[in-house]
């Protein structure tokens, strides 16, 4: 299609060049989750609503923070903080995005919600005596595009453990997974304040970086669902999907900051397409290890290298961004709860429901199950060459970090705006004004035009505007009709000044509601056909239309002669520009009308 | 066969024992065991039921059946031959053998090495991980022809020759083929040294094993092998070693027979108060040496244990290799920077079980211990991975050669030289015996 899909893996761009034809703006991702299902109408709101709404949220945030008086904002910091350091490390599992799983050849089914049961699965999936795991080597590209895009050292040779528990999703009795020697370890993970780090774990800076323990790969169990009263189905199509699982240092010191490195790894995920989809569906869960001591003190226990901390209990299976961090202060609050009391922390793992005020105790340590890994017999090390982590490290697609600093720089936009345009729908949005940004500079006669005020402008009418029309017609983006070429060719007459803004807003709003069929009209041909194209009124014209206007009012006009009220101007100009014929009257000129009418 | 492949005498099984002879009338009480773990196999073959019978060999259930009915078993190097749908008992150790009447049977059906297009059995497949790659196997190749160029201290080995001369083609001088035939012929004479570790002379073992053992020792040296004693000092923990390292894999194994997906329909209620485990099915339907494996092998899996049991047992598997590779004379091919060791042996003789087949009878009183001490002498080759082929030992001149007294000796190489294992076992143990008249099974007469 063009160049300038940068954030989709190399496979899907040659997919993106054989649907291009069929509508405007085809949508692999869409299509693919429909096939699957899954309606991307449905999914789309859920998955953009909460960015948007943890942006507000966010600032917020920070201007409460900043104000210091807002009473639920400081229900949620800590109370005890300047007596206890609270540190928190968390193991994400997260479904890999490949085509088949981990060890056998059966099509990997992670999003598949309508497809029948049990009808993906090879006979090693079922644990049929007598099958052997086959490794199946494509599933290492997007763990180790993960392991890149975490600044993991890919380990040359790892290998395979057995980790037994017997429940019935688990139809080995073992889960085969990387214990003794994973195959990333050793990365870490920057973040700043905008990706919702706690302003007191900045402490000054400008970012902070957590540490990446280890990436291992492992294989995904079946699905339960409940049937009252005491029936369970066990769904095999999801055993034996390859999972990874990140391990990140003890080196977080807030709930905030957990979540959001839990939010930045699922993004930086999802960027290189390691991963297809987030904790809204399923596709990521985390673990967290939660501590805390004295500050001051140094505690008696050591996790991953880093030691002197206090006794860690671990909160299991948290599937939200608002579960971690509601786990991990209640956990917190309760802990400090019981050293204040001369209690004792047991190392232990706890469990935390979605509205729940307290984790619950699932088992002690004397309870501890106790996995007996062993090195996995039948498969041979995982030998992984230079040559294929260097050839990913080249190819891998933009992250994130560097998409929104480069969009910022090239096209103008502000932070934030960058930052949202990137994020929504998976950065579909982001190349269709990039695509729209090209088209514009094209049109425009002279060399000399600026690529960040295009950048700017057409930013904010793909954000904004057609954001807008999105958000009051109630549709997704995958939907949407306006391509690429009708936006420019917008966005290029109101440059030339051959329509108004007014005029602009009106045509893509006529586009938005057409259907995407073969007798689409042209943005030329809306143009002309109802005759808005921009002529000008002379100067007598402006000036006999203000003069009416401001004969009709006369109480508003004195309030700006004699009071001075300047906002009352734009009033009238508002008044010019409905009274004039569809575009005859551009706004600017209008006010300088009527500022020197008014002598203001 | 036992259950899961579990046992020395074929008589853990849900179905009754697999036995030699009668075990009812009369007679009843001199029904021999067969050996085990595949002894119904090995049965089949002694009793003309099969040409040729396979199974598996994890700790010499292929070789000890094959020694207590005279017959041939072979154990191949680890990774030969595939074991898709063979269903896992310790999978680093188990290994699909062969057993046939005679050693021509097993090349047939093994694959020779005269005929590389011949890959009956012994061919890579995708299908089972741990089987050997094609490049692997050229490796082998590799490492076996340095031994022999350096044995015969020449870069020229003549290998015989399929090719039919085209039809153009100029044909060597008369003179010029005589001489390389001759040079073809002595380098196939070439030395062989056979290696007898000492540690293997144990108490335990039974005066007519001794006897067999020294009879076919200086059998070989009248036929001009070189016998030469050795020493494996890790020969003693090597039965501990297996019997650690085998249980723990087959509790990994066996996790899946967990009575919910195999075994007969139940319509009880599971046991804890959710409704969600079945610990109490868990043990349903299987035997009790297959329990007892099982939780052997939870035991020394668990976090309390692993580091003085399974831990101590791969070292101990370690050393066992490397004295395996001490002292043979062909360099390990999975090593990578293997040398030859000129001093080595090419092969060790020992005899497969330190005893001829027990009675029935003994073996049921027998405590598990007792019954594990049998595998003492083909453990170590499983440990390794080597190949190893049991062969009927010689007639003692005082004893006639009958069912009650067959002795197994057992061929032992380096790892992948299967080929000449066979070789050796195929031109020079199979004197012993004329093959075609050989009492395997214990004959009853029917009363009419």
């Amino acid at each position: 299609m063009s160049s300038k899909i940068r954030r989709c893996a190399p496979a899907t761009l040659s997919l993106f060049a054989n649907t291009s034809a069929r509508t405007p703006r085809a949508c692999i991702v869409s299509q693919w989750l429909r096939s699957r299902g899954l309606t991307t109408v449905e999914s789309t709101p859920s998955q953009t609503v909460p960015l948007r709404k943890h942006l507000k949220d966010e600032a917020k945030r920070k201007k409460a923070e900043a104000k210091g008086s807002n009473i639920n904002i400081k229900a949620k910091t800590n109370p005890h903080s300047d007596e206890w350091e609270l540190t928190v490390g968390v193991e994400i599992h997260a479904e890999l995005n490949t085509a088949c799983k981990l060890f056998s050849a059966a099509p990997a089914t992670a999003a598949d919600i309508n497809g029948l049961p049990n009808t993906r699965v090879a006979l090693f999936d079922a644990a049929m005596p007598g099958t052997q795991p086959q490794f199946q080597r494509a599933t290492l590209l997007p763990a180790l595009r993960a392991a890149i895009a975490l600044g993991c050292d890919v380990q040359r040779k790892s290998g395979w453990d057995r980790k037994h528990y017997s429940h019935w999703d688990q139809p080995n009795g073992y889960q085969i997974t990387q214990y003794y020697e994973p195959f990333a370890k050793n990365g870490n993970i920057v973040l700043r304040a905008e990706d919702g780090v706690q302003k007191t774990d900045l402490s000054g800076a400008q970012s902070i970086s957590i540490g990446i323990k280890q990436i291992q790969m492992e294989q995904d169990t079946a699905k339960t669902t409940h049937h009252a009263p005491s029936s369970y189905h066990v769904d095999l199509n999801r055993a034996g999907h390859p999972l990874i699982e990140i391990i990140t240092l003890p080196q977080i010191h807030s709930p905030q900051t957990a979540a959001a490195v839990v939010r930045k790894i699922q993004t930086l995920l999802k960027s290189v397409d390691a991963c297809a989809t987030g904790m809204e569906l399923g596709g990521l869960r985390a673990d967290v290890n939660v501590s805390v001591r004295q500050r001051g003190s140094s505690g008696n226990y050591s996790y991953g290298g880093v030691s002197g901390l206090g006794q860690r209990t671990e909160i299991k299976n948290l599937s939200s961004f608002a579960a971690i961090e509601n786990a991990i202060m209640a956990e917190r609050d309760r802990q400090i709860g019981v050293l204040e009391a001369g209690g004792v922390i047991e190392g232990e793992t706890r469990g935390w429901t979605l509205g729940a005020s307290e984790t619950t105790r699932l088992r002690g340590k004397e309870g501890e199950v106790d996995y007996r890994y062993m090195p996995d017999a039948d498969l041979p090390p995982l030998v992984i060459g230079c040559d294929l982590v260097d050839h990913l490290r080249t190819t891998l697609p933009e992250l994130p970090d560097a998409t929104i600093l480069r969009v910022q720089q090239d096209y103008g936009l502000s932070a934030k705006d960058a930052k949202t345009i990137a994020a929504l729908d998976d950065g579909e949005r982001l190349e269709f004004m990039e695509e729209t940004v090209e088209l514009v500079l094209d049109k425009a006669d002279d060399d000399q035009v600026d690529k960040t005020k295009v950048g700017k402008l057409v930013g904010n009418w793909v954000l904004h505007e057609l954001g807008g029309l999105l958000a009051t017609s109630n549709i997704a983006w995958a939907d949407v009709t306006v391509s690429e070429t009708e936006l420019a060719d917008i966005i290029a007459n109101l440059q030339l000044k051959q329509i108004t803004s007014r005029t602009a807003k009106h045509l893509l709003a006529t586009l938005h509601e057409l259907p995407p069929n073969e007798g689409r009209p042209s943005v030329e041909q809306l143009i002309d056909n109802g005759n808005l194209r921009l002529r000008p009124l002379s100067e007598e014209g402006y000036s006999a239309l203000a003069g009416a206007i401001i004969a009709e009012n006369p109480e508003m006009a004195k309030a700006v002669k004699e009071k001075g009220h300047k906002g009352k101007v734009m009033w009238f100009v508002g008044q010019m520009v409905r009274r004039g014929d569809e575009g005859t009257v551009e706004p600017e000129k209008a006010r300088e009308v009527v500022e020197r009418l008014l002598g203001s | 066969m036992d259950e899961f492949g579990m046992g020395s005498h074929s008589t853990n099984s849900a179905y009754g024992e697999v036995f030699n002879g009668l075990k009812d009338g009369p007679t009843g009480g001199k029904a021999l065991s067969v050996g085990g773990s595949s002894g119904g196999s090995a049965l089949a073959v002694a009793s003309g039921l099969a040409h040729v019978g396979i199974g598996t060999d994890t700790g010499g259930s292929i070789r000890l059946p094959a020694a207590y009915m005279s017959l041939v078993g072979f154990k191949p190097s680890y990774g030969q031959i595939s074991r898709k749908g063979v269903v896992p008992y310790a999978n680093s150790l188990d290994t699909v053998g062969i057993v046939a009447k005679t050693v021509p049977d097993i090349w047939l059906t093994y694959g020779a090495s005269a005929h590389p297009i011949i890959e009956i059995l012994q061919k890579p497949d995708d299908n089972d991980p741990t089987c050997l790659t094609f490049s692997s196997r050229e490796r082998i190749k590799v490492a076996m022809l340095r031994r022999k160029a350096a044995v015969l201290g020449s870069k020229w080995l003549l290998v015989p020759s399929n090719r039919r001369p085209e039809k153009n083609e100029v044909l060597i001088p008369r003179e010029t083929r005589r001489k390389l035939q001759n040079r073809f012929l002595s380098q196939r004479k070439w030395t062989r040294r056979i290696g007898v570790p000492l540690e293997y002379n144990i108490e335990e073992m039974h005066p007519l094993v001794r006897w067999a053992w020294t009879a076919t020792l200086s059998h070989l040296e009248g036929l001009g092998c070189e016998i030469v004693p050795i020493s494996l000092p890790s020969t003693r923990h090597a039965l501990s070693s297996y019997y650690i390292l085998a249980p723990a894999e087959a509790s990994s194994n066996l996790a899946k027979y967990d009575g919910v997906r195999y075994g007969a329909r139940r319509d009880e209620v599971a046991d804890d108060a959710d409704g969600t485990l079945y610990s109490r099915f868990r043990a349903a339907h299987l035997g009790p040496e297959v329990k007892r494996r099982i939780l052997l092998g939870t035991y020394s899996l668990s976090a309390g244990a692993m580091d003085n049991y399974f831990i101590q047992a791969q070292k101990i598997r370690r050393m066992v290799q490397r004295d395996f590779d001490s002292v043979f004379r062909m360099p390990n091919p999975l090593q990578e920077d293997a040398e030859l060791n000129m001093d080595g042996v090419d092969f060790i003789v020992v005899p497969t079980a330190p005893s001829p087949p027990p009675r029935l009878r003994h073996v049921k009183t027998a405590t598990p211990l007792e019954s594990y001490v049998n595998d003492v002498f083909t453990v170590p080759a499983s440990l390794a991975g080597l190949p190893a082929i049991s062969v009927p030992g010689p007639r003692h001149p005082d004893h006639p050669w009958q069912p009650e007294v067959a002795v197994g000796m057992q061929v032992i190489g380096q790892y992948g030289d299967d080929y000449d294992v066979l070789h050796l076992a195929d031109n020079y143990l199979t004197d012993f015996h004329d093959p075609n008249t050989l009492s395997r099974t214990q004959q009853t007469k029917v009363m009419s």
